[in-house]
Protein backbone atom coordinates (compact mmCIF):
# COMPACT_ATOMS: atom_id res chain seq x y z
CA UNK A 1 0.00 0.00 0.00
CA UNK A 2 3.13 2.06 0.73
CA UNK A 3 4.85 1.79 -2.69
CA UNK A 4 1.44 2.02 -4.14
CA UNK A 5 1.05 5.82 -2.28
CA UNK A 6 4.70 6.52 -3.50
CA UNK A 7 4.12 5.39 -7.17
CA UNK A 8 0.72 7.44 -7.09
CA UNK A 9 2.89 10.31 -5.91
CA UNK A 10 5.20 10.25 -8.22
CA UNK A 11 2.82 10.06 -11.21
CA UNK A 12 1.17 13.16 -10.08
CA UNK A 13 4.36 15.26 -9.67
CA UNK A 14 5.21 14.53 -12.87
CA UNK A 15 2.34 15.43 -14.32
CA UNK A 16 2.43 18.81 -12.50
CA UNK A 17 5.80 19.81 -14.10
CA UNK A 18 3.77 19.06 -17.56
CA UNK A 19 0.97 21.38 -16.08
CA UNK A 20 3.14 23.83 -14.68
CA UNK A 21 5.84 24.04 -17.43
CA UNK A 22 4.04 26.69 -19.80
CA UNK A 23 4.38 28.87 -16.26
CA UNK A 24 8.09 28.07 -15.44
CA UNK A 25 9.06 28.91 -19.38
CA UNK A 26 7.11 32.19 -19.47
CA UNK A 27 9.04 32.95 -15.83
CA UNK A 28 12.30 31.77 -17.12
CA UNK A 29 12.03 33.13 -21.03
CA UNK A 30 10.65 36.68 -20.13
CA UNK A 31 13.76 37.21 -17.98
CA UNK A 32 16.42 37.05 -20.61
CA UNK A 33 16.97 39.08 -23.56
CA UNK A 34 16.32 38.15 -27.41
CA UNK A 35 20.15 36.88 -27.62
CA UNK A 36 19.98 35.05 -24.26
CA UNK A 37 16.80 33.23 -25.94
CA UNK A 38 19.06 32.53 -28.87
CA UNK A 39 21.63 30.65 -26.74
CA UNK A 40 24.31 33.32 -24.69
CA UNK A 41 23.50 32.51 -20.87
CA UNK A 42 22.65 34.95 -18.06
CA UNK A 43 18.98 36.59 -17.55
CA UNK A 44 18.32 40.17 -17.53
CA UNK A 45 15.39 42.56 -17.05
CA UNK A 46 15.86 44.14 -20.87
CA UNK A 47 12.48 42.38 -22.24
CA UNK A 48 10.72 43.50 -19.74
CA UNK A 49 11.69 46.77 -20.12
CA UNK A 50 11.38 46.32 -23.68
CA UNK A 51 7.51 45.29 -23.35
CA UNK A 52 6.70 48.31 -21.36
CA UNK A 53 7.59 50.54 -24.90
CA UNK A 54 6.20 47.38 -27.46
CA UNK A 55 2.97 47.52 -25.82
CA UNK A 56 1.13 50.30 -23.60
CA UNK A 57 1.14 47.95 -20.61
CA UNK A 58 -0.28 50.03 -17.79
CA UNK A 59 -3.14 51.49 -20.39
CA UNK A 60 -4.13 47.59 -21.16
CA UNK A 61 -4.65 46.68 -17.97
CA UNK A 62 -6.48 49.42 -16.90
CA UNK A 63 -8.86 49.05 -20.38
CA UNK A 64 -9.70 45.40 -19.37
CA UNK A 65 -10.23 46.18 -15.92
CA UNK A 66 -12.94 48.70 -16.91
CA UNK A 67 -14.38 45.97 -19.21
CA UNK A 68 -14.30 43.68 -16.63
CA UNK A 69 -16.21 45.68 -14.22
CA UNK A 70 -18.82 47.40 -17.02
CA UNK A 71 -19.87 43.68 -17.91
CA UNK A 72 -19.73 42.04 -14.63
CA UNK A 73 -21.76 44.59 -13.33
CA UNK A 74 -24.44 44.54 -16.23
CA UNK A 75 -24.56 40.93 -15.79
CA UNK A 76 -24.62 40.84 -12.15
CA UNK A 77 -27.91 43.49 -12.29
CA UNK A 78 -29.54 41.57 -14.49
CA UNK A 79 -29.13 37.90 -13.37
CA UNK A 80 -29.61 38.74 -10.16
CA UNK A 81 -33.12 40.30 -10.52
CA UNK A 82 -34.20 37.47 -13.53
CA UNK A 83 -32.71 35.02 -11.07
CA UNK A 84 -35.32 35.65 -8.39
CA UNK A 85 -38.25 36.65 -10.86
CA UNK A 86 -37.61 32.81 -12.08
CA UNK A 87 -37.26 31.26 -8.29
CA UNK A 88 -39.59 33.12 -6.35
CA UNK A 89 -42.09 35.59 -8.49
CA UNK A 90 -42.98 32.76 -10.64
CA UNK A 91 -45.93 33.03 -13.14
CA UNK A 92 -46.78 31.55 -16.64
CA UNK A 93 -44.34 33.69 -18.33
CA UNK A 94 -41.68 32.35 -15.95
CA UNK A 95 -41.22 28.47 -17.34
CA UNK A 96 -40.79 29.88 -21.22
CA UNK A 97 -38.32 32.70 -20.18
CA UNK A 98 -36.24 29.82 -18.07
CA UNK A 99 -36.51 27.84 -21.51
CA UNK A 100 -35.47 30.67 -23.71
CA UNK A 101 -31.99 31.32 -20.70
CA UNK A 102 -31.21 27.94 -21.50
CA UNK A 103 -31.33 27.66 -24.89
CA UNK A 104 -29.85 30.83 -25.62
CA UNK A 105 -26.41 28.86 -23.20
CA UNK A 106 -26.25 27.12 -26.54
CA UNK A 107 -25.73 30.08 -28.62
CA UNK A 108 -21.89 29.51 -30.24
CA UNK A 109 -20.72 33.18 -29.63
CA UNK A 110 -19.17 32.70 -33.71
CA UNK A 111 -23.05 32.09 -35.04
CA UNK A 112 -24.09 35.31 -33.63
CA UNK A 113 -20.64 37.46 -34.11
CA UNK A 114 -21.00 38.40 -37.77
CA UNK A 115 -24.91 39.96 -37.17
CA UNK A 116 -23.81 41.37 -33.85
CA UNK A 117 -20.78 43.43 -35.39
CA UNK A 118 -22.76 44.77 -37.92
CA UNK A 119 -25.43 45.97 -35.44
CA UNK A 120 -22.78 47.41 -33.04
CA UNK A 121 -21.01 49.05 -35.61
CA UNK A 122 -24.71 50.49 -37.17
CA UNK A 123 -25.40 51.43 -33.34
CA UNK A 124 -21.96 53.13 -32.69
CA UNK A 125 -20.74 50.80 -30.31
CA UNK A 126 -17.51 50.08 -31.42
CA UNK A 127 -15.80 53.34 -31.33
CA UNK A 128 -15.39 52.60 -27.44
CA UNK A 129 -15.91 50.11 -24.23
CA UNK A 130 -19.55 49.61 -24.67
CA UNK A 131 -19.37 46.80 -27.77
CA UNK A 132 -17.46 44.81 -26.04
CA UNK A 133 -19.20 45.41 -22.49
CA UNK A 134 -22.73 44.77 -23.72
CA UNK A 135 -21.51 41.36 -25.84
CA UNK A 136 -19.98 39.97 -22.79
CA UNK A 137 -23.00 40.81 -21.00
CA UNK A 138 -25.24 39.55 -23.09
CA UNK A 139 -23.10 36.31 -23.34
CA UNK A 140 -22.49 36.04 -19.45
CA UNK A 141 -25.79 36.69 -18.64
CA UNK A 142 -27.88 33.12 -19.28
CA UNK A 143 -25.19 31.52 -17.09
CA UNK A 144 -25.28 33.94 -14.62
CA UNK A 145 -29.33 34.08 -14.43
CA UNK A 146 -29.72 30.22 -14.36
CA UNK A 147 -26.94 29.83 -11.59
CA UNK A 148 -28.65 32.78 -9.30
CA UNK A 149 -32.39 30.94 -10.25
CA UNK A 150 -30.77 27.38 -8.22
CA UNK A 151 -29.46 29.16 -5.72
CA UNK A 152 -32.49 31.43 -5.17
CA UNK A 153 -34.64 28.26 -5.13
CA UNK A 154 -32.80 26.78 -2.31
CA UNK A 155 -33.94 29.63 0.16
CA UNK A 156 -37.34 29.01 1.78
CA UNK A 157 -40.54 30.45 0.66
CA UNK A 158 -41.50 30.61 4.14
CA UNK A 159 -38.95 33.71 4.84
CA UNK A 160 -40.11 35.83 1.75
CA UNK A 161 -43.70 35.32 2.83
CA UNK A 162 -42.86 35.94 6.48
CA UNK A 163 -41.29 39.31 5.01
CA UNK A 164 -43.85 40.04 2.88
CA UNK A 165 -46.27 40.01 6.10
CA UNK A 166 -43.83 42.26 7.82
CA UNK A 167 -45.17 44.69 5.13
CA UNK A 168 -42.14 44.77 2.92
CA UNK A 169 -42.53 44.78 -0.75
CA UNK A 170 -40.69 42.81 -3.50
CA UNK A 171 -38.12 45.03 -4.56
CA UNK A 172 -37.35 45.14 -0.78
CA UNK A 173 -37.61 41.67 -0.61
CA UNK A 174 -34.63 41.20 -3.25
CA UNK A 175 -32.55 43.98 -2.37
CA UNK A 176 -32.41 43.20 2.03
CA UNK A 177 -33.18 39.39 1.40
CA UNK A 178 -32.47 37.70 -1.47
CA UNK A 179 -29.55 39.77 -2.08
CA UNK A 180 -27.52 39.66 1.30
CA UNK A 181 -28.37 35.82 1.07
CA UNK A 182 -27.21 35.22 -2.85
CA UNK A 183 -23.35 36.68 -1.95
CA UNK A 184 -22.22 33.24 -2.50
CA UNK A 185 -23.70 32.71 -5.73
CA UNK A 186 -23.13 36.37 -6.82
CA UNK A 187 -19.31 35.76 -5.65
CA UNK A 188 -19.06 32.49 -7.94
CA UNK A 189 -20.68 34.67 -10.71
CA UNK A 190 -18.03 37.65 -10.68
CA UNK A 191 -14.89 34.79 -10.11
CA UNK A 192 -16.19 32.73 -13.73
CA UNK A 193 -17.30 35.93 -15.76
CA UNK A 194 -14.14 37.98 -14.58
CA UNK A 195 -11.60 35.03 -16.08
CA UNK A 196 -13.53 34.68 -18.87
CA UNK A 197 -13.65 38.19 -19.98
CA UNK A 198 -10.23 39.16 -19.07
CA UNK A 199 -9.16 35.99 -21.14
CA UNK A 200 -11.00 36.55 -24.00
CA UNK A 201 -9.40 37.05 -27.38
CA UNK A 202 -12.38 37.48 -29.96
CA UNK A 203 -14.67 39.69 -28.67
CA UNK A 204 -12.29 42.28 -27.95
CA UNK A 205 -10.53 42.21 -31.34
CA UNK A 206 -13.80 43.05 -32.84
CA UNK A 207 -15.68 44.91 -30.58
CA UNK A 208 -13.16 47.40 -29.59
CA UNK A 209 -11.84 49.08 -32.81
CA UNK A 210 -9.61 52.01 -31.71
CA UNK A 211 -6.20 50.77 -30.72
CA UNK A 212 -6.62 52.73 -27.25
CA UNK A 213 -9.35 51.03 -25.84
CA UNK A 214 -7.49 47.37 -26.57
CA UNK A 215 -7.81 44.92 -23.74
CA UNK A 216 -4.63 43.20 -22.22
CA UNK A 217 -5.24 40.04 -23.69
CA UNK A 218 -6.07 41.87 -27.33
CA UNK A 219 -3.14 43.58 -27.28
CA UNK A 220 -1.00 40.65 -27.04
CA UNK A 221 -2.85 39.19 -29.32
CA UNK A 222 -2.20 41.88 -31.60
CA UNK A 223 1.10 41.94 -30.37
CA UNK A 224 2.07 38.11 -31.35
CA UNK A 225 0.34 38.05 -35.09
CA UNK A 226 2.64 40.92 -35.81
CA UNK A 227 5.56 38.64 -35.20
CA UNK A 228 7.80 41.23 -35.19
CA UNK A 229 8.15 40.96 -31.42
CA UNK A 230 11.26 38.94 -29.61
CA UNK A 231 10.03 36.11 -27.90
CA UNK A 232 11.25 36.79 -24.53
CA UNK A 233 8.83 39.98 -24.62
CA UNK A 234 5.86 38.36 -25.56
CA UNK A 235 6.65 36.21 -23.03
CA UNK A 236 7.35 39.13 -20.20
CA UNK A 237 3.51 40.35 -21.81
CA UNK A 238 2.25 36.74 -21.40
CA UNK A 239 2.94 36.48 -17.60
CA UNK A 240 2.01 39.60 -16.85
CA UNK A 241 -1.40 39.70 -18.08
CA UNK A 242 -2.21 36.14 -17.09
CA UNK A 243 -1.46 37.39 -13.29
CA UNK A 244 -4.53 38.62 -12.29
CA UNK A 245 -6.98 36.43 -13.65
CA UNK A 246 -4.55 33.11 -12.05
CA UNK A 247 -4.32 35.52 -8.63
CA UNK A 248 -8.52 35.31 -8.56
CA UNK A 249 -8.81 31.94 -9.36
CA UNK A 250 -5.77 31.17 -6.81
CA UNK A 251 -7.86 33.26 -3.95
CA UNK A 252 -11.16 31.85 -4.83
CA UNK A 253 -10.46 28.83 -6.09
CA UNK A 254 -13.56 27.15 -4.10
CA UNK A 255 -16.27 29.66 -6.12
CA UNK A 256 -15.23 28.41 -9.35
CA UNK A 257 -15.16 24.75 -9.06
CA UNK A 258 -18.79 25.30 -7.46
CA UNK A 259 -19.80 27.52 -10.10
CA UNK A 260 -18.33 24.50 -12.75
CA UNK A 261 -20.38 22.06 -11.09
CA UNK A 262 -23.00 24.10 -10.76
CA UNK A 263 -24.12 23.35 -14.29
CA UNK A 264 -24.35 19.73 -13.61
CA UNK A 265 -27.49 20.58 -11.19
CA UNK A 266 -25.67 18.82 -8.44
CA UNK B 1 -53.06 43.83 4.93
CA UNK B 2 -52.81 42.74 1.24
CA UNK B 3 -55.62 39.91 -0.40
CA UNK B 4 -53.74 36.84 -1.58
CA UNK B 5 -55.63 37.28 -4.59
CA UNK B 6 -53.84 40.88 -5.34
CA UNK B 7 -50.90 39.78 -3.54
CA UNK B 8 -50.17 36.82 -5.90
CA UNK B 9 -51.31 39.22 -9.59
CA UNK B 10 -48.69 41.70 -7.35
CA UNK B 11 -46.09 39.27 -7.41
CA UNK B 12 -46.65 37.74 -10.77
CA UNK B 13 -46.27 41.72 -12.28
CA UNK B 14 -43.33 42.36 -10.06
CA UNK B 15 -41.65 38.80 -11.48
CA UNK B 16 -42.12 39.88 -14.44
CA UNK B 17 -40.68 43.54 -14.27
CA UNK B 18 -37.63 41.97 -12.61
CA UNK B 19 -37.10 39.64 -15.21
CA UNK B 20 -37.61 42.00 -18.30
CA UNK B 21 -33.58 43.71 -18.11
CA UNK B 22 -32.02 40.22 -18.68
CA UNK B 23 -34.83 39.32 -21.37
CA UNK B 24 -33.76 42.52 -22.99
CA UNK B 25 -30.19 42.63 -22.77
CA UNK B 26 -29.80 38.50 -23.91
CA UNK B 27 -32.90 39.19 -27.10
CA UNK B 28 -30.99 42.27 -28.24
CA UNK B 29 -27.20 40.80 -28.38
CA UNK B 30 -28.03 37.03 -29.03
CA UNK B 31 -31.70 36.39 -29.98
CA UNK B 32 -32.08 39.07 -32.41
CA UNK B 33 -28.20 38.35 -33.90
CA UNK B 34 -28.96 34.44 -34.28
CA UNK B 35 -32.27 35.05 -36.32
CA UNK B 36 -30.93 37.84 -38.42
CA UNK B 37 -27.63 35.29 -39.10
CA UNK B 38 -30.45 32.92 -40.46
CA UNK B 39 -32.27 35.18 -42.35
CA UNK B 40 -28.29 36.43 -43.97
CA UNK B 41 -27.35 32.65 -44.38
CA UNK B 42 -30.02 32.86 -47.39
CA UNK B 43 -27.99 36.55 -48.74
CA UNK B 44 -25.17 37.78 -50.23
CA UNK B 45 -23.94 39.88 -47.82
CA UNK B 46 -20.90 42.21 -47.36
CA UNK B 47 -21.96 44.06 -44.14
CA UNK B 48 -23.76 46.74 -45.74
CA UNK B 49 -26.43 45.54 -48.97
CA UNK B 50 -27.77 42.26 -48.53
CA UNK B 51 -29.22 40.03 -51.73
CA UNK B 52 -31.18 37.21 -50.86
CA UNK B 53 -29.96 34.17 -52.72
CA UNK B 54 -31.76 31.60 -51.61
CA UNK B 55 -30.06 28.23 -50.57
CA UNK B 56 -27.48 29.27 -53.26
CA UNK B 57 -24.76 30.08 -50.00
CA UNK B 58 -25.43 26.81 -49.07
CA UNK B 59 -25.51 24.41 -51.74
CA UNK B 60 -22.58 26.67 -52.85
CA UNK B 61 -20.19 26.13 -49.66
CA UNK B 62 -21.49 22.33 -50.16
CA UNK B 63 -19.31 22.02 -53.53
CA UNK B 64 -16.58 23.98 -51.60
CA UNK B 65 -13.70 21.36 -50.90
CA UNK B 66 -12.57 23.85 -48.32
CA UNK B 67 -15.62 23.83 -46.36
CA UNK B 68 -14.81 19.84 -46.30
CA UNK B 69 -11.35 20.42 -45.19
CA UNK B 70 -12.92 22.44 -42.66
CA UNK B 71 -15.15 19.74 -41.37
CA UNK B 72 -12.78 17.23 -41.63
CA UNK B 73 -10.41 18.99 -39.19
CA UNK B 74 -13.72 19.70 -36.47
CA UNK B 75 -13.71 15.75 -37.15
CA UNK B 76 -10.49 14.89 -36.42
CA UNK B 77 -10.71 17.08 -33.40
CA UNK B 78 -13.78 15.81 -32.31
CA UNK B 79 -11.22 12.41 -32.30
CA UNK B 80 -9.61 13.71 -29.82
CA UNK B 81 -12.44 14.26 -27.08
CA UNK B 82 -11.97 10.72 -25.89
CA UNK B 83 -8.22 11.08 -24.64
CA UNK B 84 -9.36 14.45 -23.32
CA UNK B 85 -11.88 13.02 -20.97
CA UNK B 86 -10.08 9.69 -20.32
CA UNK B 87 -6.68 10.59 -19.40
CA UNK B 88 -8.59 13.22 -16.97
CA UNK B 89 -10.77 10.17 -15.31
CA UNK B 90 -7.69 8.49 -14.90
CA UNK B 91 -5.66 11.08 -13.10
CA UNK B 92 -9.45 11.77 -11.10
CA UNK B 93 -8.98 7.88 -9.95
CA UNK B 94 -5.79 8.87 -9.10
CA UNK B 95 -6.34 11.55 -6.88
CA UNK B 96 -9.22 10.66 -5.00
CA UNK B 97 -6.96 8.03 -3.63
CA UNK B 98 -5.73 11.16 -1.67
CA UNK B 99 -2.07 10.79 -1.39
CA UNK B 100 0.27 13.46 -0.15
CA UNK B 101 -0.66 16.77 -1.21
CA UNK B 102 -3.86 16.20 -3.80
CA UNK B 103 -5.47 19.45 -2.79
CA UNK B 104 -2.17 21.23 -4.31
CA UNK B 105 -1.85 18.76 -7.36
CA UNK B 106 -5.37 19.52 -7.83
CA UNK B 107 -4.77 23.14 -7.92
CA UNK B 108 -1.86 23.25 -10.01
CA UNK B 109 -3.82 21.07 -12.82
CA UNK B 110 -6.54 23.15 -12.68
CA UNK B 111 -3.93 25.92 -13.02
CA UNK B 112 -3.97 26.68 -16.61
CA UNK B 113 -8.13 26.90 -17.11
CA UNK B 114 -7.70 30.79 -15.46
CA UNK B 115 -5.33 31.19 -18.37
CA UNK B 116 -6.04 32.96 -21.41
CA UNK B 117 -6.03 30.70 -25.30
CA UNK B 118 -3.80 33.70 -26.09
CA UNK B 119 -0.69 32.86 -23.77
CA UNK B 120 -1.57 28.83 -23.60
CA UNK B 121 -0.88 29.59 -27.80
CA UNK B 122 2.02 31.19 -27.53
CA UNK B 123 3.72 28.98 -25.04
CA UNK B 124 2.55 25.62 -27.61
CA UNK B 125 4.19 27.52 -30.46
CA UNK B 126 7.41 27.66 -28.85
CA UNK B 127 6.48 24.25 -27.48
CA UNK B 128 6.46 22.90 -31.02
CA UNK B 129 8.70 25.15 -33.02
CA UNK B 130 11.50 23.36 -34.77
CA UNK B 131 13.99 24.77 -32.28
CA UNK B 132 11.13 24.51 -29.07
CA UNK B 133 11.20 22.21 -26.18
CA UNK B 134 9.40 18.70 -27.62
CA UNK B 135 12.34 18.78 -30.15
CA UNK B 136 15.13 19.53 -27.76
CA UNK B 137 13.34 16.59 -25.88
CA UNK B 138 13.53 14.31 -28.33
CA UNK B 139 17.28 15.18 -29.16
CA UNK B 140 18.02 14.82 -25.50
CA UNK B 141 16.71 11.45 -25.36
CA UNK B 142 18.68 10.31 -28.65
CA UNK B 143 15.68 10.84 -30.73
CA UNK B 144 16.54 13.43 -32.80
CA UNK B 145 15.45 11.39 -36.19
CA UNK B 146 11.74 12.46 -35.20
CA UNK B 147 12.36 15.41 -34.50
CA UNK B 148 10.15 17.26 -36.76
CA UNK B 149 9.17 21.15 -37.47
CA UNK B 150 5.32 20.24 -35.90
CA UNK B 151 3.88 23.36 -37.28
CA UNK B 152 5.08 23.68 -40.89
CA UNK B 153 2.83 20.57 -42.10
CA UNK B 154 -0.88 20.47 -41.97
CA UNK B 155 -1.37 17.09 -40.05
CA UNK B 156 1.74 18.27 -37.48
CA UNK B 157 0.08 21.51 -36.81
CA UNK B 158 -3.31 19.75 -36.43
CA UNK B 159 -1.86 17.01 -33.94
CA UNK B 160 0.14 20.64 -32.23
CA UNK B 161 -3.41 21.94 -31.70
CA UNK B 162 -4.86 18.77 -30.57
CA UNK B 163 -2.20 18.08 -27.92
CA UNK B 164 -2.62 21.73 -26.65
CA UNK B 165 -6.16 21.65 -26.13
CA UNK B 166 -6.41 18.34 -24.49
CA UNK B 167 -3.80 19.70 -22.20
CA UNK B 168 -5.66 21.80 -21.20
CA UNK B 169 -8.93 20.37 -20.78
CA UNK B 170 -7.20 18.13 -18.22
CA UNK B 171 -8.27 20.63 -15.11
CA UNK B 172 -11.99 21.16 -15.93
CA UNK B 173 -12.27 17.41 -16.45
CA UNK B 174 -10.33 16.05 -13.83
CA UNK B 175 -12.25 18.44 -11.36
CA UNK B 176 -15.64 17.64 -12.91
CA UNK B 177 -14.45 13.56 -11.92
CA UNK B 178 -13.33 14.20 -9.05
CA UNK B 179 -16.62 15.65 -7.48
CA UNK B 180 -18.47 12.89 -9.26
CA UNK B 181 -16.34 10.52 -7.03
CA UNK B 182 -17.31 12.40 -4.40
CA UNK B 183 -20.72 10.99 -4.71
CA UNK B 184 -19.81 7.77 -4.90
CA UNK B 185 -21.22 5.36 -2.51
CA UNK B 186 -18.50 3.13 -1.14
CA UNK B 187 -20.68 0.74 0.41
CA UNK B 188 -21.50 -0.91 -3.17
CA UNK B 189 -17.85 -1.37 -3.64
CA UNK B 190 -17.39 -3.59 -0.01
CA UNK B 191 -20.72 -5.38 -0.65
CA UNK B 192 -19.43 -6.20 -4.63
CA UNK B 193 -16.18 -7.02 -3.43
CA UNK B 194 -17.42 -9.44 -0.80
CA UNK B 195 -18.62 -11.22 -3.15
CA UNK B 196 -15.66 -11.87 -4.97
CA UNK B 197 -15.83 -9.20 -7.97
CA UNK B 198 -12.80 -8.07 -9.73
CA UNK B 199 -11.37 -4.28 -8.88
CA UNK B 200 -11.96 -4.39 -12.98
CA UNK B 201 -15.86 -5.58 -12.41
CA UNK B 202 -16.12 -3.23 -9.80
CA UNK B 203 -15.56 -0.17 -11.88
CA UNK B 204 -17.19 -1.38 -15.09
CA UNK B 205 -20.63 -2.27 -13.38
CA UNK B 206 -20.64 -0.01 -10.28
CA UNK B 207 -18.32 2.76 -10.33
CA UNK B 208 -18.67 4.29 -14.31
CA UNK B 209 -22.89 4.11 -14.11
CA UNK B 210 -22.42 5.92 -10.83
CA UNK B 211 -20.43 8.61 -12.87
CA UNK B 212 -22.82 8.20 -15.89
CA UNK B 213 -23.96 11.62 -15.14
CA UNK B 214 -20.28 13.28 -15.13
CA UNK B 215 -19.12 11.60 -18.12
CA UNK B 216 -21.62 13.11 -19.73
CA UNK B 217 -21.05 16.93 -18.26
CA UNK B 218 -17.51 16.31 -19.06
CA UNK B 219 -18.66 15.21 -22.90
CA UNK B 220 -20.41 18.11 -23.36
CA UNK B 221 -17.86 21.16 -22.02
CA UNK B 222 -15.35 19.18 -24.01
CA UNK B 223 -17.33 19.17 -27.12
CA UNK B 224 -17.98 22.76 -26.82
CA UNK B 225 -14.66 23.70 -25.88
CA UNK B 226 -13.21 21.86 -28.90
CA UNK B 227 -15.53 23.75 -31.32
CA UNK B 228 -16.52 27.39 -30.28
CA UNK B 229 -13.53 27.93 -27.93
CA UNK B 230 -10.21 27.28 -29.44
CA UNK B 231 -10.19 30.06 -32.08
CA UNK B 232 -8.18 32.55 -29.78
CA UNK B 233 -5.34 29.30 -29.49
CA UNK B 234 -5.67 28.89 -33.39
CA UNK B 235 -5.29 32.88 -34.00
CA UNK B 236 -1.88 32.92 -32.26
CA UNK B 237 -0.34 29.41 -32.79
CA UNK B 238 -0.90 28.59 -36.76
CA UNK B 239 -3.71 31.59 -37.92
CA UNK B 240 -5.54 28.53 -39.02
CA UNK B 241 -2.23 27.26 -41.80
CA UNK B 242 -0.62 26.14 -42.62
CA UNK B 243 -2.86 25.80 -45.93
CA UNK B 244 -6.33 25.21 -44.16
CA UNK B 245 -4.89 22.75 -42.29
CA UNK B 246 -5.91 23.92 -38.65
CA UNK B 247 -8.75 25.71 -39.70
CA UNK B 248 -11.74 24.74 -37.53
CA UNK B 249 -15.33 25.94 -38.59
CA UNK B 250 -15.44 28.47 -35.78
CA UNK B 251 -12.09 29.87 -37.20
CA UNK B 252 -13.70 29.74 -40.99
CA UNK B 253 -16.20 31.66 -39.76
CA UNK B 254 -14.00 34.50 -39.34
CA UNK B 255 -12.22 33.91 -41.83
CA UNK B 256 -14.95 34.29 -44.29
CA UNK B 257 -16.28 38.00 -42.05
CA UNK B 258 -13.37 39.44 -41.55
CA UNK B 259 -10.14 38.56 -44.31
CA UNK B 260 -12.57 37.75 -47.10
CA UNK B 261 -15.24 40.35 -46.31
CA UNK B 262 -17.91 37.19 -47.66
CA UNK B 263 -20.51 38.22 -44.45
CA UNK B 264 -23.10 36.07 -45.71
CA UNK B 265 -21.09 33.00 -46.04
CA UNK B 266 -19.85 33.38 -42.56
CA UNK B 267 -23.29 34.03 -41.01
CA UNK B 268 -24.31 30.93 -43.17
CA UNK B 269 -21.70 29.15 -41.38
CA UNK B 270 -22.18 30.32 -37.80
CA UNK B 271 -26.00 28.90 -38.29
CA UNK B 272 -24.10 25.33 -39.39
CA UNK B 273 -21.98 25.53 -36.20
CA UNK B 274 -25.20 26.78 -34.59
CA UNK B 275 -27.20 23.37 -35.40
CA UNK B 276 -24.05 21.37 -34.91
CA UNK B 277 -23.99 22.11 -31.20
CA UNK B 278 -27.83 22.41 -30.58
CA UNK B 279 -27.92 18.67 -31.90
CA UNK B 280 -25.16 17.19 -29.87
CA UNK B 281 -26.42 19.07 -26.78
CA UNK B 282 -30.53 18.14 -27.98
CA UNK B 283 -28.98 14.59 -28.75
CA UNK B 284 -27.04 14.24 -25.16
CA UNK B 285 -30.04 15.58 -22.87
CA UNK B 286 -32.36 12.59 -24.78
CA UNK B 287 -29.97 9.98 -24.17
CA UNK B 288 -29.59 10.72 -20.93
CA UNK B 289 -33.26 11.17 -20.15
CA UNK B 290 -33.95 7.91 -21.83
CA UNK B 291 -31.26 5.96 -19.69
CA UNK B 292 -32.99 7.59 -16.39
CA UNK B 293 -36.22 6.08 -16.94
Amino acid sequence: MKRRDIAIFLTMSLLAVVMIYPFIFMINTSFKSNQQFLGATGHSLSSWKKLFTAMPVGRQLLNSTIVCIGAISLILVVSTMAGFALSKLRSRFSALFFIGIVGAMLIPLQSIIIPAYINASKLNLLSGYWGAIFIYAALGTPFATFLMTSYFRGLPDELIEAAICDGLNYRKVFTKIALPLGIPAIVTVIVLQFIQIWDDLLVGLLFIQDPNYRTITVGLGALSAGRTTSIPVLMAGSLLSAIPAVAVYLIFQRQLVNGLTAGMGK
Amino acid sequence: MLSSQSLSSQRKRVGIFFALPALALVSAFLGIPIIQAGYFSFTQWDGITAVWTGLSTYSHELHNPIFWRVLENNGLLFIGIPVAMLFPMGIAFLLNEKVRGWKAFRTIFFLPTAVSWVVIGMVALRFFAQEGTLNGLFSGFGLSFIKTDFLSSENGALFAVAVTFIWSMVGTNTIIFLTGMATLDSSLNEAARMDGASNFRIFRSITLPQLRRFIQFSFIITVISAFTALFSLIFVMTGGGPGFGTTTLEFFIFQSAFSRGDFGTGAMLGVILFFMMAILGVGQLAIMRSKEE
